[in-house]
């Protein structure tokens, strides 16, 4: 099915905010904002939940650290012990700073990975890179993209057009046929 | 959505505002930001630039030439002996990482403590620290002698049938170090995306925006992108700050745990760290004072932020003064009179007394000028001081690690370590490297974070409008 996206660009976040709520309670829901550096209240306005790469980190970070004390003890403790000058061959204080490192390695590269599968990337070609206007998006505009039924389109971009949308702007996906 | 509660909030910023010269001059508009911090990137190659790019081009050529020749002949090409088995080799890594420490600080703890002085710098410091990391990784693994068994290091299953020996420091710094580089890297790429995708959008050929394009990986600044990108880049900064504490300890371990007089001693650990922020605030400012004068970043990276290093540069010189003080209070205290020998006689009396007299003046008595506030408003001095103390942290490193070697418990197994010219020619050459991976930087990549000064600059207008308006009890929510 094909679908339309339309964009328009605000001048303020708080107008762009306040054409986000009107659509949402129009009932549109595949609504995104997009700006330049993160702003206020978009988040409340687009209903978005709170972001789970908190507990991805703390999931990640806690694997590193116990795989890396486990795997300290198994193999300097009980795989292949080796006697240096009779010390004990597993040891707790010469394991934390390993322990420490690969608890801060696995939670970091966690965040990053799971940043990527939340936000969908890599992904190069999106529908709304088609609007020339719309590359203002990371410069120094904020936009509202909206994505519907090609014949839902019409309706959308006058609606827009009420609540001061500039620059309104359409691009046909062309779906599965 | 109400303005007000969130400018009440930013104390920080009204007070640093009041206080002295602004983090910003001018408030110029989103598209004027941008093209000021891109312009760098898509202007036409100076010659000036490319005179620079064939000087550490030839360093670098230097630098290799060397390693291969090392490689070649075996590490008996070095100065090294027995006893200072450790020499350039572990001065220079830990100097280099020690530089590298201060990129993290500027970038996670500042942004931790919501210090907004730290948007214009954190993107060049960060890239200084990647790039000093590499160099510093060079030495320890050209010192392995047979550097292509490197990953015996990790464990893996062998056939060897051979773990590890987990209880060795240098084995940490292997995990430390490689952790270090890996989280910086991530951390300066995940702040440079929103950058990319600018630069994508911004692009005149399609050259520069398929490649741009691809490494914004398709950066739309969507809510959704910014709401998980927001607590990605706090969390990697939280997870930044104790990580770069733990590297620089691990560091000092490598010393500190042995039974070394001059190495064995347990204020290594935080006075290897204050040292290595005060050599990498150091190389900060060499890098940054004339970078902002030809990147014409003067208006971005102001004389607060100069300002404000200097005073980071005087409170940890400080403090390695005081890790000074303590050694040879200890070497006095504990009444072991080999510790009294290293610290009362070999250092300041030894063949190498002129590098440890050249140590103490460059790290304890050159950034006193700094109490000065007219010291540290001239750019020129500022410049100076931190090159001496360049150096100053270089020479401390040497008289750890050589002046402690050369004299061994036993007069009969004292030595002199003097640097063959594989040794400066690795040197040098790591030198060039950084230069070059940093003109490589500073042309591909905007130096100054936009996104973050734009999003600075919106936060210094809400304040200007808070300060012009007396607060109001509650601002509307719009539309409800």
């Amino acid at each position: 099915m094909a679908t339309s996206w339309v964009l328009a660009e605000f001048e303020t976040e708080v107008g762009l905010c306040a054409a986000l709520r009107r659509l949402r309670d129009l009932g549109h829901r595949r609504l995104d904002a997009h700006s330049p550096y993160p702003l206020h209240g978009v988040d409340e306005a687009l209903g978005l939940r709170r972001s789970p790469v908190p507990l991805i980190a703390l999931l990640f970070g806690v694997t590193g650290a116990v795989s890396g004390y486990l795997m300290q003890w198994w193999m300097n403790g009980v795989d292949f012990p080796i006697n240096v000058a009779n010390r004990t061959p597993h040891s707790p204080p010469t394991n934390i700073p390993i322990t420490f490192e690969l608890g801060i390695l696995f939670a970091a590269v966690a965040i990053v990975l799971g940043l990527f599968a939340l936000a969908g990337f890599p992904r190069t070609y999106h529908p709304v890179f088609e609007a020339e206007p719309f590359r203002t998006a990371s410069v120094n505009a904020l936009w509202l993209s909206a994505e519907v039924d090609p014949e839902q389109a019409e309706p959308l971009e006058r609606e827009l057009e009420k609540l001061g949308g500039l620059r309104i702007t359409r691009v046909a996906e062309e779906g599965r046929r | 959505m109400s303005v007000e509660p969130r400018t009440l909030d930013m104390e920080g910023t009204g007070r640093a505002l009041l206080e002295g010269a602004p983090v910003l001059v001018g408030l110029p508009g989103d598209l004027e930001v941008n093209d000021q911090l891109f312009r760098p990137v898509w202007e036409r190659t100076r010659r000036g630039w490319l005179a620079l790019f064939g000087i550490c081009m030839g360093m670098t050529g230097l630098l290799f030439t060397a390693i291969v020749y090392t490689f070649a002949r075996g590490i008996g090409a070095w100065g090294n002996n027995i006893p200072v088995a450790w020499a350039f080799d572990i001065i220079n890594f830990v100097w280099w990482i020690g530089i590298g420490h201060a990129g993290t600080l500027i970038s996670a703890i500042l942004l931790l403590f919501q210090q907004k002085w730290r948007t214009s710098i954190n993107r060049f410091a960060e890239a200084m620290t990647l790039f000093a990391v590499m160099q510093a990784g060079i030495f320890p693994l050209v010192h392995l002698g047979r550097p292509w068994f490197f990953f015996w290091l990790f464990p893996y299953p062998s056939t060897l049938g051979l773990w590890p020996n987990f209880k060795s420091p240098l084995l940490w710094d292997v995990f430390a170090v490689s952790t270090y580089f890996t989280v910086s890297l991530l951390f300066w790429y995940v702040g440079l995306l929103p950058d990319l995708a600018a630069l994508r959008d911004t692009s005149k050929s399609k050259a520069a925006r398929v490649v741009y394009g691809i490494f914004s990986l398709g950066w739309r600044g969507s809510a959704r992108h910014w709401r998980h990108y927001r607590v990605a880049y706090l969390l990697l900064a939280g997870l930044a700050t104790p990580l770069v504490l733990s590297v620089h300890t691990i560091v000092s371990f490598d010393f500190a745990v042995s039974q070394l007089p001059g190495w064995h001693t347990t204020i290594f650990p935080p006075y290897f760290v204050a040292g290595a922020i005060f050599s990498g605030f150091a190389m900060v400012l060499t890098l940054m004072i004339p970078a902002r004068k030809v990147l014409g970043l003067e208006h971005v990276i102001t004389d607060r932020h100069l300002d404000n290093m200097a005073k980071v540069l005087l409170a940890t010189g400080l403090m390695v003064s005081y890790g000074y003080a303590t050694e040879h209070f200890i070497a006095w205290y504990s009444g072991n009179k080999l510790e009294a020998f290293a610290f009362f006689n070999t250092r300041p009396r030894g063949p190498y007394a002129p590098i440890y007299w050249l140590m103490l003046t460059c790290n304890v008595l050159v950034p006193q000028i700094l109490w000065w506030k007219r010291a540290r408003g001239s750019v020129w001095l500022l410049w100076i001081v931190s090159l001496l103390v360049n150096v100053g942290m270089w020479t401390e490193r040497f008289v750890i690690i050589v002046t402690s070697l050369h004299r061994d418990f036993l007069p009969s197994s004292w030595a002199m370590y003097r640097p063959t010219w594989v040794d400066w020619s690795i040197f040098t050459g790591t030198i060039g490297f950084f230069g070059l991976l940093f003109l490589l930087f500073l042309r591909f990549v905007p130096s100054v974070a936009a996104s973050e000064v734009k999003e600075l600059r919106r936060e210094l207008q809400h304040e200007e409008h808070a300060r012009s308006q007396p607060p109001r009890a509650a601002a509307p929510a719009h539309g409800r």
